[in-house]
């Protein structure tokens, strides 16, 4: 019954700006909301046996409840982040009274979408709420109605759209091939248990118009060049819900038709396209952050590596890569949410987004600076944090295949983006402070919402919690088709 | 039947030759309305009530509101109204045709249909959908990329009723919906971008490199 409360929570949310009108409380409301959500989402895994279904319009197997959790876990810091992150924007005359108000409505429209998809049981609503999210998020990316915010925001949607219908070309060439197997609906379960009656080659071709158009979406190079653009201009705790949580909602979609694919023409046929698409992707991202200004592109470029990485334990497979892909689906999305808050305390502060241009952060704003150095180690992979574990699942289960071509391309990757981060990050983060600035005090909203994703990021590095354990364990059983 | 299916390529071809938004706004409703003819067509063949209900919300939403809402947008702006080409109408004429060669090609080769008329209708919504990427590639004009969307998602609508005799209903509605809204944001942004730009050319967007 609570899977319900996750939907209604959001709407109740996003049409609360019309009755209350101080934006700060309506922060407050927002994060209250979603700590319920979350609350109740952890309890919903942890305490329900998968897979529930509604009438056929919901259906949450283990695999939905680990997206839904990631998703809650990223809402519910971002949400925090935002109190304190709109309010500066008004003190500082960026937005109006009302432009904050939108922002609440936008933000739980974009999340109810986002909660959306994974629990839809049907693969074209799964489509059409992945297409809500990129409507939603539109104008979260040309929130501050910029030259360059709006060229972002027009070529996200333009290039997400257009990616978008490939991915329902997919859909059909799939109902197609359902429908002559004797199945006339796009039910997921009814679709998976007829997979083996199906064309192979139709499937095969629904598979790569499914690749292409989500991966559009979930910033696979290449057709990534969408994803810098809208992530550094968006409006920064938007970042991080695009770059934590929206990604993910469409590899998510990826991995439901890979499941039946595999189960229709075996896994060799999706493994290989996931290594390719992933190396690539690892390979672009490497040689753009190298050569990178701006911090928040920086990021930006640094969520298509670590998809790169999810595809690439997907692509691996086995128990181990999938778990480790899986895993690295949340520490990802912990992490760099943590970065982009960061991030935006710093662009906020310093007024630049040119990384040669910012020095001495952690003399400037310690607290702040101390995160973003703890989240930077987390990023590149360094133990004890939890990425590195995630990267070191995905690496086991390349070499444990004898991959060694791919998983010694990806150690390189891998280890130039390690150089690559750190070099820049360092010149922003140490050094003497401008002499004019003041040491900054961050308000108490950050400062919940960084110490929140900073104990997730410690302590999945340091023991598994048991629930998440079991989820992940279901989930992988679900994508191997048990 | 074919005839709505080359009424409908042909409308396709027209756009890609075409030099004036007004014309393309045109062409693209004369082929939403092959698709509504196509489309009513298969209702009175099967007499499914479903059918009628998809046909008339394609009449008012494709050859009706979205035409005139994209009109609207052209005369309210008073922009110029040339689609702004990075390649001339013929080159482009003939990439298209030989992008419906190619969708002929790949779907008697690598898709083994049963039917021949199956064949014929996807591969022509194939190279619908192909030659809406085209224009939203090779034509600058913001409008002119929306319209390239919106032939996309006609070429889709085909590959759909020729395939499988149409998605389930209720997903047939909700992507109407989803075209209608996406439509409108467009419009919206199209708006936003020549306020801030005084102009709508998606080529001279370029404050964003790297």
């Amino acid at each position: 019954m609570n899977i319900f409360c996750i939907l209604i929570i959001p709407v109740i949310l996003a049409a609360l700006p019309s009755i209350v009108k101080r934006p700060k409380a309506l922060g407050i409301i927002n994060a209250c909301g979603y700590l319920f959500i979350l609350i109740g989402v952890s309890w919903f895994i942890s305490k329900t046996d998968m897979p529930v279904s509604f009438y056929k319009v919901f259906y949450i197997d283990a695999l939905a409840a680990f997206f839904i959790f990631t998703t809650a876990v990223v809402a519910f810091a971002t949400a925090v982040f935002s109190i304190g992150y709109i309010e500066r924007d008004m003190a500082g005359l960026l937005i109006s009274r009302n432009k904050a108000r939108a922002y609440y409505t936008l933000f739980n429209l974009f999340s109810l979408s986002m909660f959306l998809a994974p629990m839809a049981a049907d693969l074209a609503m799964v489509w059409i709420a992945i297409e809500m999210t990129t409507l939603a998020s539109g104008f979260l990316v040309g929130f501050y109605n910029t030259k360059a915010s709006i060229e972002a925001a027009w070529k996200y949607i333009i290039i997400c759209s257009a990616g978008i219908i490939f991915a329902l070309f997919g859909t059909i060439i799939f109902y197609y091939a359902a429908s002559c197997a004797g199945v006339k609906t796009l039910n997921w379960v009814s679709v998976f248990s007829a997979a083996e009656g199906m064309d192979k080659n139709l499937i095969k071709i629904a598979f790569l118009f499914i690749l292409v158009g989500y991966g559009t979406k979930a910033g696979l190079a290449p057709m990534h060049t969408w994803l810098p653009d809208a992530h550094s201009q968006a409006i920064s705790p938007v970042s991080a819900m695009l770059s934590g949580v929206l990604l993910k909602t469409s590899v998510y979609a990826i991995l439901r038709f890979a499941i039946i694919t595999n189960k229709c023409v075996g896994v060799d046929f999706s493994s290989k396209l996931f290594i390719v698409f992933a190396l690539v992707s690892l390979g672009v991202s490497a040689g753009f952050i190298i050569i990178q200004k701006h911090m928040k592109r920086l990021l930006a470029y640094s969520s298509i590596e670590h998809v790169g990485v999810i595809f690439l334990g997907f692509g691996f497979g086995g128990a181990i890569g999938t778990y480790g892909a899986l895993f690295h689906v949340l520490n990802h999305a912990v992490t760099k949410s943590l970065m982009f808050f960061g991030a935006a305390n710093i662009i906020k502060k310093y007024r630049k987004d040119n990384m040669n241009t910012i020095k001495g952060v952690i003399r400037s704003m310690p607290f702040t600076g101390i995160m973003f150095t703890l989240g930077m180690f987390s990023l590149i992979g360094m133990p004890p944090f939890s990425i590195f574990f995630s990267e070191f699942l995905v690496l086991m289960a390349g070499f444990s295949r004898g991959l060694y071509l791919s998983s010694g391309l990806y150690l390189f990757f891998i280890a130039l983006i390690f150089g690559g981060i750190l070099y820049h990050f360092s010149k922003v983060l140490f050094g003497e402070k401008p002499d004019d600035m003041k040491k900054a005090k961050e308000g108490l909203s950050a400062k919940i919402a960084f110490v929140f994703l900073f104990i997730l990021m410690a302590v999945l590095g340091l023991a598994m919690p048991l629930f998440l354990n079991k989820i992940i364990l279901s989930s992988i059983a679900v994508i191997e088709g048990v | 039947m074919y005839i709505f299916l080359i009424g409908i390529v042909l409308m396709a071809y027209s756009m890609v030759a075409a030099k004036r938004i007004t014309s393309l706004i045109f062409s693209f409703r004369i082929q939403s309305a092959f698709l509504f003819l196509a489309t009513l067509f298969m209702a009175i063949k099967e007499k499914g009530l479903e059918l009628y209900i998809v046909a008339g919300l394609l009449l008012l939403l494709k050859v009706v509101l979205i035409p005139n809402f994209l009109s609207n947008i052209v005369k309210k702006l008073k922009m110029n109204e040339y689609v702004g080409m990075f390649l001339n109408p013929l080159a482009s004429l003939f990439m298209a045709v030989f992008l419906t060669y190619l969708s002929y090609v790949f779907t008697t080769r690598i898709i083994v249909f049963k039917a021949e008329a199956q064949v014929i209708s996807f591969a022509a919504s194939l190279s619908v959908t192909m030659i809406g990427l085209f224009i939203m590639i090779f034509r600058m004009k913001a409008l002119s990329q929306v319209i390239g969307f919106l032939v996309m998602e006609n070429g889709l609508f085909l590959a759909a009723s020729a395939l499988a005799g149409g998605m389930p209903f209720f997903v047939e509605i909700v992507i109407f919906m989803d075209v209608f809204v996406s439509v409108i944001i467009f419009g919206m942004f199209i708006y936003k971008i020549n306020k801030l730009f005084t102009h709508i050319d998606v080529s001279k967007l370029n404050t964003l490199r790297r």
